[in-house]
């Protein structure tokens, strides 16, 4: 009795620390330090990394290169801006507005393409991303174009309101929206859906020889990743105030970005996506001196993944990890997932 | 006002023009169809190859035509350079499994390319007017003489790289290699070296319609990722990896762009494009000139 009691309250395992950790971390330094370029940093470190996660949820499992990954986000930002302006919702109803609004066009293209090869995909998402892109530069009486499109802030819930001035209200509802996203990816992928993502993954032929709609799955993946990237477009809509269709915010620029991300993190692992986010964005605010010479390190290090080191930094911390556990007596094998490398 | 003479210096226009986005496509393709990457960089080796015309023409002197050559040459030794050190180690290394890793190779090395330029050279715009300023008069239809020039470049790059895949040794060898390796390989192809002589040439076809299109689209840092969006189309109308896809395809695309500048408002025929290729790769994913029944 008094045993099986003293099991049940087992002590919590070190990675279960760490998330707690780092959850208090992300919540209280932009809080403790203030200002605005602190939280301004931070809010950026966290889009990119749930963004590189998407992009990692979709690749790192199933091999859907989405290479139009901005447009999706593009979507999400213009479908919630321009619903807020002509159908007066507001811009909370408009994070669920642009989400739909993106993931309908990844049902569209998910449909059609994701049956044939992986290159396709890519292909097709690039040209989805460029017609948004261009519709919206050329409908100049909607959108505004290439003058750009001011967007309203928050307004506000729950009595607390969230003006432009304050990007720490903003960082507090962007780390919410991240951790609910964070954990759904995660759910989904520790199910025996992502069970079935791994095997595509390993053996896509295998996989469907076993009688697995692989088709299905992959529709699955893309329409989940599809609205979220949606929903945190609209976010990114509401924070920035003003959405521009250029190469750099909704082009092949920002698709780079976030694949760099994903990549330098370390694909199939999700979290991998937050060291890469840390490390590019961090290494961007450290070195904005040296102007084009941080975009040369960006292009170098996602050469350098690629070529030397394909699992990026969540494959090194690994490889630490099982190193430290190594050197202590025998301890259970961590069950853990296998990176993409 | 749509008269003949208006309809003929549209598709004049855009037959030159769309030449010249056929070779680019038809250097992609060629990369595509041998080693099975899609070479994100293309862009930016046509920038290598304007910003070397420029050098050597304004900045040296040296006469268009043997500028042209040099470039061509210079940038099918970066080709090479590039094949061998980057790509062939991840290939070796992958194998089979490489395909997505090469075209976010090809990703970095585009990033590094442009802002290694916009270090080097400053975002200024390095152009000419015109390597051969003045016009032809036919009647009502008005013809720039570097347009000829330019139509003149495009039909014998397009029939050197015809002859040299047809009749040449090497050239047999680089399309056998795309149809079979294993079976090149067991024929004595060295099909390593194919690889590198094939990339070589898809960048120095880069190069060379850089350089001859130095007067419409001058040398800076960024310039190749309009021209990168051209050949993607192309390539996808023509059918991934068929050169001679891209070849049909490009002056298709030339076609459709100047007839739509023409008759839709201003910057629609982007958007236009763009959904043609996407009719495409839903409706066609071979191309549209393919024989090839099966879908890919």
């Amino acid at each position: 009795m008094m045993r099986s009691l003293l099991d049940s309250i087992r002590l919590p395992k070190p990675y279960e620390i760490a998330i707690c950790a780092l959850l208090a971390v992300l919540a209280a330094i932009p809080g403790i330090v203030g200002g605005r370029y602190v939280p301004a940093v931070f809010t950026s470190i966290l889009l990119f990394f749930i963004l590189g996660a998407l992009f990692d949820f979709m690749l790192g499992y199933l091999r859907i290169v989405n290479f139009g990954i901005a447009g999706f986000l593009c979507a999400g930002a213009y479908g919630s801006a321009l619903s807020v302006q002509y159908f007066h919702i507001t811009p909370w109803t408009g994070l669920l507005v642009g989400g739909l609004a993106s993931a309908l066009i990844g049902l569209i293209t998910g449909v059609l393409t994701l049956r044939l090869r992986g290159i396709y995909i890519g292909l097709t998402t690039l040209f989805v991303m460029e017609t948004l892109r261009f519709t919206i530069s050329n409908a100049r009486d909607i959108t505004r174009g290439a003058s750009g499109l001011t967007v309203k802030g928050f307004t506000p819930l729950f009595d607390i309101s969230f003006p432009r001035s304050d990007p720490l209200g903003y960082y507090y509802i962007l780390l919410i929206l991240v951790c609910v996203t964070y954990a759904i990816l995660y759910a989904i992928v520790r199910s025996r859906i992502g069970l079935v993502f791994k095997a595509v993954r390993d053996d896509e032929l295998g996989t469907s020889v076993l009688g697995i709609d692989v088709v299905r799955y992959k529709l699955f993946n893309f329409v989940v990743a599809s609205f979220f990237v949606g929903v945190f477009g609209a976010f990114y809509a509401h924070y920035i105030g003003i959405l521009v269709p250029t190469t750099e915010e909704f082009g092949i620029q920002r698709t780079v970005e976030i694949l760099t991300i994903a990549y330098v993190g370390g694909r199939g692992t999700l979290w991998g996506s937050l060291l890469g986010a840390l490390f590019l964005v961090g290494m961007q605010e450290v070195l904005r001196d040296l102007q084009e010479w941080r975009l040369v390190i960006y292009g170098l290090s996602l050469i350098l993944i690629i070529t030397v080191f394909p699992s990026g930094f969540a494959g090194a911390l690994r490889g630490l990890y099982d190193r430290l556990s190594s050197l202590r007596p025998a301890v259970a094998p961590q069950n853990s997932i296998k990176g993409d490398a | 006002m749509l008269t003949a003479s208006v309809l003929i210096q549209l598709t004049i226009d855009g037959i030159t023009r769309g030449a010249m986005y056929g070779l680019m496509g038809a250097g992609l393709a060629l990369i595509f169809g041998i080693l099975g990457v899609i070479n994100m960089a293309h862009g930016e080796l046509f920038m290598l190859g304007a910003y070397t015309m420029y050098f050597a023409t304004i900045v040296l002197g040296i006469p268009a035509p043997i500028g042209l050559l040099i470039s061509t040459g210079v940038m099918f030794v970066v080709g090479v350079a590039m094949e061998r050190s980057l790509i062939a180690p991840l290939r070796a290394r992958l194998g089979s499994r490489w395909l997505i890793d090469g075209y976010v190779l090809t990703i970095g090395i585009m990033v590094v390319l442009q802002n290694l330029a916009l270090i080097v050279f400053g975002p200024r715009e390095f152009g000419v007017a015109a390597f051969w300023p003045g016009r032809q008069e036919l009647g009502d239809v008005v013809i720039s003489n570097e347009r000829l020039l330019i139509l003149a470049g495009a039909v014998i790059t397009t029939g050197t790289l015809a002859v040299f895949l047809k009749k040449t040794n090497l050239g047999r060898a680089i399309r056998a290699t795309a149809e079979h390796p294993a079976a090149a390989q067991v024929l004595g192809i060295n099909i390593e070296r194919i690889y590198a002589i094939t990339f070589g040439i898809g960048a120095a076809l880069a190069g060379a319609i850089g350089s001859l299109l130095l007067s419409t689209y001058p040398a800076y840092p960024t310039v190749g990722g309009e021209v990168l969006l051209k050949a993607f189309v192309v390539v996808i109308i023509g059918g991934l990896g068929s050169v001679w896809g891209a070849m049909l395809a490009g002056p298709l695309l030339g076609l459709i762009e100047a007839y739509a500048t023409a008759f839709a408002p201003g910057g629609w025929q982007n958007t236009i494009t763009s959904l043609l290729v996407l009719a495409v790769l839903v409706l066609r994913p071979q191309g549209l000139f393919s024989r090839q029944v099966t879908r890919p």
